[in-house]
């Protein structure tokens, strides 16, 4: 059964300002919100820029504001959204520099979580079967799964959306924030090292002004985050063995 | 590779500064609240602090001044005031109470509770202190 | 707005300075409140009240306290609000250095206070 929704989606293109254009879209009842911008692309105006790739909430490519919250539109349904009546607004995640319409600039996203070198897929899971002679191949990680790791694996559930940078103040307000996406991989990639140095780089880039002392307690990061990753309690876990860190190098010396 | 041209989106003229646009608490969840509240209450205490300090200058001008200043502020008008500054000390105090906790041991689950908790220790604290106040004068 | 990162020096203790003077005037603010307001007569003190409130050692230690710790907290408050709009590194090591002047200077005058008054 169709239904005729009234979708206001931001447009921008090339630096202008701002708009917001109007499309009644026919689709399906248990449509999602995705399906509803495709339609609108589809059927009224096809210079609508956005992103999408798996639909089902894996890339993490489609996260926008519906209705002024982060969501991903792939797995929001429309009557989720939509009380019958008014528009569903749909504008680009914000503190990302926004290229055109619901298309956003997410390479310092994808910057700060490549500094943590998280990598969500173990070595020991690609490790070739062992053979007499034959040495496993481990990129520099270990092949043993260490003890305790079930309780951060959540945060290899990371899509890499951006969502929880838009939701969070901080990033709104200062540009170096390294942001609670790249603190939680950092968090979750110290877990797995190996080499203590290595432990300690990566403790290092928390550090800092704009790193996990920036934060401001607001946990919105965790409250949008669609992967139910606690990336404010990973900046609380930071701060915590950074003042370790420091209370053993004072009284050290 | 080309690179893609891309535009902040602050550099429109209907787009908001940075500052409103990362202080706006509407649509964040109860935190972003908090964040902006403690932030309002701790500058207002900053700018309280340094009234009070100044007018602290008048004890140096000796007792006559002193006394006659203080006779000022004995009326209602100036303890209520006083009242808006507790309330901006209970807020930013309790909610402050919360950040440090969350720091070092309750994580998500309990945050807006002790938000929320919070803010109605500092209600019921204000009421009672402010009732303690006019009675006093 | 998001950018690319850039390595910034680290400071891991002006929070945690942040948090202890934070829980430390809880208790230093709430003293100061009921010595200021709820144990005196008429709720405010005039001149000779506060001359013998401070001449008793106990309380010019207290006072002393509170005076610092309000102040550092304070000061590392609007610091913390100034460094998140992003400065260049030069520029948070001017506001950092500025407030701390600020700060001696507010001691100082405090300083000056409690000396002309209690003698």
């Amino acid at each position: 059964m169709n239904v005729e929704v009234p979708l206001s989606i931001q447009r921008q293109k090339g630096g202008g300002s701002p708009r917001r254009d109007l499309f009644r879209v026919s689709i399906a009842e248990s449509a999602s919100v995705l399906d509803a911008i495709e339609a609108a692309w589809a059927q009224h105006d096809s210079s609508i820029q956005f992103r999408h790739a798996c639909h089902h909430a894996s890339c993490g490519s489609c996260a926008v504001r519906v209705n002024g919250v982060e969501k991903l539109p792939c797995v929001t349904s429309i009557a989720e959204v939509w009380d019958g009546a008014g528009e569903i607004v749909v504008e680009p995640l914000r503190n990302f520099p926004v290229i055109a319409d619901l298309v956003v600039d997410v390479r310092g996203l994808f910057d700060r979580i490549e500094a943590s070198e998280m990598r969500p897929i173990r070595a020991v899971e690609h490790a070739p079967p062992v053979d007499v002679g034959e040495v496993p191949r481990t990129n520099g990680q270990s092949t043993v799964v260490p003890e305790g790791i079930e309780r951060f694996m959540r945060f290899e559930s990371c899509i890499e959306c951006g969502i929880c940078i838009s939701a969070c103040p901080t990033a709104g307000l200062d540009d170096k924030f390294f942001g609670p996406a790249g603190l939680a991989a950092l968090h979750r990639a110290r877990q797995e090292s190996v080499d203590p140095e290595a432990a300690e780089a990566l403790l290092d880039l928390a550090d800092g002004e704009h790193g996990a002392w920036r934060c401001h307690s607001a946990w919105a990061c965790t409250e949008r985050c669609p992967q139910g990753i606690d990336a404010a309690g990973a900046v609380m876990a930071l701060r915590r063995e950074l003042m370790t860190r420091r209370l053993r190098r004072l009284f050290r010396r | 590779m080309k690179t893609l041209e891309s535009r902040p989106s602050s550099e429109s003229p209907s787009e908001p500064r940075h500052v409103v646009r990362g202080h706006d608490p509407r649509r964040r969840g109860l935190g972003a609240w908090a964040f902006l509240l403690n932030r309002i209450t701790g500058l207002g205490l900053v700018v309280y602090l340094y009234v009070h300090l100044a007018v602290l200058s008048l004890l140096a001008r000796g007792p006559e001044s002193w006394d006659s200043f203080i006779d000022i502020v004995r009326s209602p008008f100036f303890l209520a005031l006083d009242v808006v500054v507790i309330a901006g000390w209970l807020i930013h105090a309790l909610n402050g109470i919360r950040i440090t906790l969350a720091n070092f041991a309750f994580g998500a689950r309990v945050q807006k509770a002790m938000f929320a908790v919070a803010m109605v220790i500092a209600g019921a604290t204000l009421l009672v202190l402010s009732v303690l106040l006019f009675e006093g004068s | 707005m998001i950018e690319t990162t850039q390595r910034t020096t680290a400071h891991s203790w002006t929070w945690f300075v942040q948090a202890i003077t934070g829980i430390a005037l809880v208790i230093l603010l709430s003293l100061h409140m009921i010595a200021q307001h709820f144990i005196v007569e008429g709720g405010l003190r005039e001149y000779a009240d506060i001359v013998a409130y401070l001449r008793n050692p106990v309380i010019l230690v207290l006072e002393s306290l509170f005076l610092i710790t309000v102040t550092v907290h304070a000061l590392l408050g609007v610091r913390a609000v100034a460094f998140d709009f992003g400065l260049t590194e030069k520029s948070e090591r001017v506001v950092s250095r500025i407030l701390a002047w600020v700060g001696v200077a507010t001691l100082g005058y405090g300083a000056w206070i409690i000396w002309l008054v209690a003698g």
